[in-house]
């Protein structure tokens, strides 16, 4: 299954040294796995999101294990200090072991 | 159409009608039922034995107290505490107190943050209590926590 996640910086004149916020979404169901189905009784078994990991310029700066108790499509603020010009890297895995990644550009003003 | 094919049309259809939760779609419903996840029990797997300091004097939350809808509670935590390389905060973790599972999230933080902040949205099941543990590279645990009163549930 295809995971939809984005990632944003909440500002937008940064410069080096700064601490900016960064935010992310993820499009994705947190079923406890108590919740039942009406007409056959049965429970939908325990699907959630389950790590997130912000890397920027090789380093990891955020990491995030969820669990069912988040809401359903998770969103995330977290900061972190610009050091330099370079990528933030995201990383999301399900409970299902499904993967994907996001980029975002990181471009101080000088 | 002949009498013949089409009884074995409509079997046809009835198998795959069966079939249906192995043929699409990963696990449609759990074999067992799940595990629930007391507060209690999170908390002293966090706290392992140590004492906890009462963190509301550094911590400002922003929760709201009766939110429209409990399935989405907007948390934001902003700690004042020192980001240094030697003196830090390590970890943040939101429960809740009432629902089934109570684990929210677990943030893992490095000196590179440049200052403890989160935000999250938590879903809850009934009024109960937000509880915000922070944790120092020292082990040194700091909790706060927040009642919320919830009219409309989110399924917890």
């Amino acid at each position: 299954m295809e995971l939809r996640g984005t990632v944003k910086i909440l500002d937008q004149n940064y410069k080096v040294g700064d601490v900016v916020k960064a935010k992310i979404i993820v499009i994705h169901k947190m079923d406890t796995g108590f919740t039942k189905d009406k007409e056959s009784g049965k429970s939908f078994p325990r699907f959630y999101m389950k790590e997130i990991t912000a890397t920027y310029n090789g380093m990891i700066v955020a990491h995030f294990e969820l669990d069912v108790a988040t809401s359903t499509n998770p969103v995330i603020q977290f900061p972190f200090r610009v050091t330099d010009a370079g990528t933030l890297v995201v990383d999301f895995i399900n409970s299902e072991d499904d993967k994907a990644q996001k980029k975002v550009a990181i471009t101080p003003i000088s | 159409m002949e009498r013949r094919s089409f009884v074995k049309g409509t079997f046809a259809l009835a198998t795959i009608g069966l079939l249906n939760p192995i043929l699409f779609g990963h696990k449609l419903y759990a074999a067992e039922e799940a595990v629930e996840m007391p507060f209690k029990e999170l908390l002293d797997e966090y706290v392992s034995g140590k004492k906890t300091e009462d963190g509301s004097s550094i911590m400002t939350l922003n929760i709201p107290e009766a939110p429209e809808n409990g399935s989405v509670v907007p948390v934001e935590v902003t700690i004042n505490y020192p980001m240094n390389k030697d003196n830090y905060i390590a970890n943040i973790t939101v429960l809740t107190t009432k629902n089934k599972a109570n684990k929210a999230l677990s943030f893992d933080l490095t000196p590179a943050n440049g200052i403890a902040y989160l935000y999250v949205n938590v879903k809850m099941g009934q009024t109960q209590d937000v509880v915000i543990l922070a944790k120092t590279n020292k082990g040194k645990i700091f909790k706060a926590s927040q009642n919320v009163r919830v009219a409309l549930g989110g399924c917890g």
